[in-house]
């Protein structure tokens, strides 16, 4: 099967165009790798990955470490709910990163579904803890947010409850992708459930245009001017920037991760076969 | 107008909690990496040594 | 056509009638997934007073009454849609957004009387962030004043601000 010797150190050599000298180079087994195989295949991601890190993790340090110093001390308190309106700097970009995770997961679902990329499982995998978080941390910061300035913890609105229907989901997720004995079983259902749950996404978003809610409409839209003082919508933006960079930086650190341990897998497996045929012979 | 109290204590656990679930993730995914390759790395040498014993 | 084709249009096909299915559902339940009613809702076909609703709208400008009564802070006010407005009756400390000109949604019932007694108040802020200078500044040059309205936009605060700090 394609997917085994994707994962084996040596044999996605095969996958490289012939060299020009070399005429007896094997020419691939499998019809030509297009693109999405090309740059989704785990040698050539993990060699982007290692050229990406020091660049993202270096970029979310610098940009958190402003971001959160100019969120907490020096961005202006607003005028009537005071400095409780700091915890914004934190809770729309877990939001904002629960919500893309989640859409990374449906990308990830349609590649593995249509595409059979073994890839695209294996980032499934790691995505959805990383998108859990943030979802948790979304409802947490809203609630503490919530408490001081509604007046209660927690209300049933469509905005807070959609939001939970996709914590939910990725719960579901995270336990189905790892339910089953056989693991690509498993990635099906993930993948199925991943694609379903995208309906949720719309959902959110617009909850507090097309219901009334507690939570209000928000305050940075694609077709009108912010509602925002210029002066609060800075370190929102360069937290939300520090934040997805993180983000990034940790689902490529564990995707690697998952490729070694699957590859280090992979031989166990192997040599504990050539042993056992070499105790038959 | 009237007065708002400042709500420190909601603020600083909003920030902490955030911060501290980042790093735990970001160290957490650090520290699996490096052991993932140190294991890759064994688990070829192992192999590699077995090969040439073979041959 | 390939089986990977194939299986992209069985994928899209699957999306399609998830997604039709809830955008359908969502529109039949969309009455129910309303997390209030407003005052001139109230007002047209009152609930009757055994069923607990949420009222929500703005708390009418100077319509606020606090009383003391035995320690307890006992609260009168009016919200409205700007159609109909519905008196409100609270007992208890009301959050610390509330004021005159602020979206509240009030949990309680009807009486008969066309009141409210609510048992639960909360206040619902708006998504306009604005920092406490601009909106002095503001309210002191009288161009806003929150009692009666939204904050004016965003993009016109530095030069509602600056003009008079220049003249």
């Amino acid at each position: 099967m394609i997917a085994s010797d994707y994962f084996n150190g040596e044999p996605f050599a095969g996958t490289r165009l012939p060299r020009r000298h070399s005429a007896e180079v094997r020419v691939p087994v499998r019809p030509t790798p297009n693109l999405l195989h090309r740059y989704a295949n785990p040698g050539q991601f993990l060699r982007l990955a290692r050229a990406l890190l020091p660049w993202l993790s270096s970029g979310a340090i610098l940009f958190l470490t402003i971001g959160v110093i100019w969120g907490l001390f020096i961005a202006p308190a607003d005028w009537q709910q005071g400095d409780t309106v700091r915890i914004m700097y934190v809770h729309v970009p877990m939001a904002w990163l629960a919500s893309s995770c989640y859409l990374g997961l449906a990308v990830c679902a349609v590649l593995s579904l249509v595409w059979r990329h073994p890839l695209a499982d294996l980032a499934a995998i790691e995505i959805g803890p990383v998108g859990a978080c943030a979802a948790a941390l979304c409802l947490i910061t809203g609630s503490l947010w919530g408490e001081p300035m509604w007046g209660t913890w927690w209300v049933w609105d469509a905005r807070l409850t959609s939001m939970l229907v996709l914590f939910f989901l990725y719960l579901g997720h995270i336990a189905l992708i790892r339910a089953f004995d056989e693991p690509a079983r498993g990635q099906r259902a993930a993948a199925i459930l991943a694609l379903a749950g995208v309906i949720d996404l719309p959902i959110i978003k617009f909850s507090v245009q097309w219901w009334n809610t507690l939570h209000q409409p928000d305050s940075i839209t694609l077709t009108g001017a912010p509602t925002m003082s210029m002066m609060m919508l800075w370190p929102l933006l360069i937290c939300t920037i520090g934040f997805t960079l993180g983000v990034a930086a940790v689902i490529f650190t564990r995707l690697s991760a998952a490729i070694h341990e699957s590859r280090a897998r992979q031989m166990m497996a192997r040599s504990r076969l050539d042993r056992r045929d070499s105790q038959v012979a | 107008m009237m007065h708002l109290p400042n709500h420190w204590q909601y603020i600083a656990v909003s920030y902490a909690l955030t911060l501290g679930c980042s790093l735990v993730l970001g160290v957490g995914a650090a520290l699996r990496l490096r052991k993932s390759k140190a294991r890759l790395a064994a688990v070829e040498g192992h192999a590699r040594r077995r090969e040439r014993s073979a041959s | 056509m390939t089986r990977k084709t194939r299986r992209l249009w069985i994928v899209i096909a699957c999306v399609a009638c998830v997604g039709s299915a809830a955008a359908l559902t969502l529109r039949a339940f969309s009455s129910n997934i309303v997390f209030f009613m407003a005052p001139s809702q109230v007002k047209a076909n009152p609930p009757s007073p055994d069923r607990t609703i949420r009222l929500g709208g703005m708390v009418m400008a100077g319509s606020l009454h606090r009383i003391n009564e035995n320690g307890t802070p006992v609260n009168a006010f009016e919200v409205t849609d700007g159609q109909a407005a519905v008196e409100v009756h609270y007992t208890g400390i009301l959050p610390d957004l509330f004021r005159e000109g602020q979206s509240v949604v009030a949990l309680g019932t009807v009486q008969k009387d066309g009141g409210f007694t609510a048992s639960e108040v909360l206040a619902k802020h708006d998504e306009t962030y604005m920092p406490k200078e601009v909106a002095d500044e503001l309210k002191r040059t009288g161009k806003w004043d929150p009692r009666f309205g939204k904050a004016p936009d965003a993009s016109s605060w530095d030069t509602m601000t600056a003009k008079k700090a220049g003249g």
